[in-house]
């Protein structure tokens, strides 16, 4: 598909417009020097240059908590399904978050389709913008996920003055007719968007020394390692590397009813193997009851498992959970760089 | 028949009880489920005919021992509610000098009337059923510990770090604005409450089951805390834990 041009102040328009569309926009605003998707009330809260935001925008899509099903244990019990999906537009979203998004659909449609995940990621337009100031934690070009030619509807490259637009998809074409403004990409503007892409690309400070398609290789050899009892030694098994991971999927699921003792919703709320009791079971057991245990658990998702399982890396190499970690361990490129070092 | 309930309050500012009062819309629904019938905050019949107390404050007195062990034989489930009942609380900052001291600083020439003892949870005195942990208490974790009981279910606390809410919670990390924090060791359930509100955890809920204690110190003197500092910070609500001696 050919590409589009709109300028800066045309983008304003363009989003001022949806708005009164009555579209519901989730976009990336400032919080206290850093950024956080959130719902949009006007184009100015909009931040496009940003470098990472604090959580992901898959939560938009796998939200933190939800209800699956709602019922009543009265003489007659009865539940039904609860999808809540409403259309919506997530703005502004990196690459990298667009390749975890990929990842996401790969995974809640493999065997069992998940509605409730489903439904909101068909009621979702993405509108993606590339990463030009990447974090100093980010290691997308080993990743593969500096940057995507699909998983979304449209996507912008800041070339200065204006944004050139490629088109995703046909409800991203859609989408545009609505905004008049836009001029078919000139090749100069298409070079530029180029050198822009190239400069970024020159910007990231890790980068892994194995080549992605060997890491599942190089974890098979490091099991043993003694690097995962050092590694894992200042572990507060605190999670945060797993809550602010855009790749972490997995939940717990509980019941909860009301003060009448009869009605009550069935819910999933985000779990994950950093936390000790993740792998507890029924009778007092814990598969990984120790640091080194889950915190190598963690790398093999990154490098290894979700790679073999779903053809696609468990990491995106965005770098939020190397940020957030206290304990300075977090880094899947960190850790596997140090095994590749071991396994020399 | 609906179970009877009592509230029994030790040392403590009796913030925990007046939360229950607090619930407002869910103490309507509360009483189609319980009876109380005991709650000295709140009402004036007494009677020691109940099932389930929930004891707010530490015991610091001599008196106070024999008065929960009194409690804990009529209650077939005994819940320690707050931060002072669960873990002892700021009312363990007392342990760190001799009584006699403590005595004088509060009644000066009166001190000879009275009477006090180490500050301590509750279960250092007689056996707990279950925890409501939080400066104050949470009032959700007081809702789903009743419909549990209620239900015959087991009622559980997370068991994981203040971070993991603190994330999801979208909030800028404390240390990240050069300020430090316990939430890394502290259990949650709180929601991260106080950094959503533009502050730093204090430990009030306690430690996680298995808290990497050595990690936290050394983040925390890594951001600018001496060992007295640190000391000092586990002690505002955890005096009475190993971590603080």
């Amino acid at each position: 598909m050919t590409e589009k041009v709109l300028s800066k102040q045309n983008l304003n328009i363009f989003i001022n417009t949806l708005l009164s569309r009555g579209e519901e926009i989730v976009g990336v605003k400032k919080k206290e020097g850093k950024y956080a998707f959130g719902k949009i009330a006007d184009a100015e809260e909009v931040c496009l240059d940003y470098d990472i935001t604090l959580l992901p925008p898959s939560m938009y899509l796998l939200p933190q908590r939800e209800a699956l099903l709602k019922f009543n244990i009265a003489e007659r019990p009865v539940a039904s399904p609860v999808i809540e999906a409403n259309p919506f537009i997530l703005f502004g979203v990196h690459p990298y978050d667009i390749k975890a998004i990929e990842l996401l659909d790969t995974a809640f449609s493999t065997d069992n389709l998940d509605t409730n995940y489903l439904s909101r990621r068909e009621a979702a337009t993405i509108i993606g913008v590339d990463c030009l100031n990447p974090n100093p934690n980010a290691f997308c070009p080993s990743m593969d996920t500096a940057f995507t030619d699909k998983g979304y509807d449209l996507l912008l490259t800041d070339i200065g003055d204006s944004y050139v637009i490629a088109i995703g998809s046909e409800r991203g074409q859609a989408l545009l007719k609505g905004c008049p403004d836009t001029q078919e990409a000139t090749q100069v503007e298409l070079k530029r968007k180029e050198e822009e892409r190239q400069k970024a690309l020159g910007q990231y400070k890790v980068a892994l020394d194995t080549p992605l398609e060997k890491l599942p290789q190089l974890l098979d050899k490091s099991w043993n390692s003694s690097l995962w009892e050092e590694r894992s030694e200042a572990c507060l098994s605190c999670g945060s590397c797993v809550m602010v991971c855009p790749t972490c999927f997995c939940f717990d699921v509980q019941d909860d009813i009301e003060l009448d003792l009869v009605e009550g919703e069935r819910y999933r709320q985000k779990d994950a193997c950093m936390l000790v009791d993740f792998a507890a079971v029924a009778g007092g057991g814990n598969f990984r009851d120790d640091k080194t245990s889950r915190y190598r658990h963690r790398m093999y998702r990154k490098g290894k498992y979700i790679m073999e399982r779903f053809g696609k890396p468990g990491c995106v190499g965005c770098g939020r959970c190397a940020s957030a970690c206290l304990a300075e361990i977090a880094s899947p490129a960190e850790t596997f760089n140090l095994m590749r070092g071991e396994s020399k | 028949m609906k179970p009877k309930i009592g509230f029994f309050d030790f040392t403590s500012c009796e913030g925990c009880q007046l939360e229950v009062l607090n619930f407002e819309g869910e103490l309507v629904e509360l009483l189609k489920l319980v009876d109380i019938v005991n709650f000295r905050e709140a009402m004036t019949e007494k009677s020691d005919d109940y099932d389930i107390a929930f004891i707010d404050g530490a015991i610091t007195t001599e008196a106070g021992i024999s008065r929960i062990k009194k409690i804990r034989k009529q209650a077939a489930v005994l819940i320690a509610m707050g931060t002072c009942a669960c873990l002892g609380g700021i009312n363990c900052l007392k342990n760190f000098r001799t009584m006699e001291e403590n005595l004088k600083i509060v009644y000066g020439d009166a001190a000879h009337y009275y009477d006090t003892i180490p500050a301590r949870p509750v279960d250092a005195v007689v056996p707990v059923d279950y925890y409501l942990p939080g400066c104050p208490m949470n009032k959700d974790e007081f809702i789903t510990l009743v419909k549990a009981l209620l239900l015959n279910k087991k009622a559980r606390l997370p068991n994981y770090p203040v971070c993991v809410e603190c994330k999801l919670a979208g909030n800028v990390c404390v240390f990240e604005k050069g300020e430090t924090c316990l939430g890394p060791v502290t259990r949650a359930g709180c929601k991260a409450i106080c950094v959503t509100s533009g502050r730093h955890c204090w430990g009030c809920r306690g430690l996680v089951n298995d808290p990497n204690i050595d990690s936290e110190k050394e983040i925390l003197q890594k951001h600018g805390l001496t060992t007295a500092d640190i000391l000092e910070r586990f002690r505002h609500f955890n005096g009475y834990l190993e971590v603080s001696k």
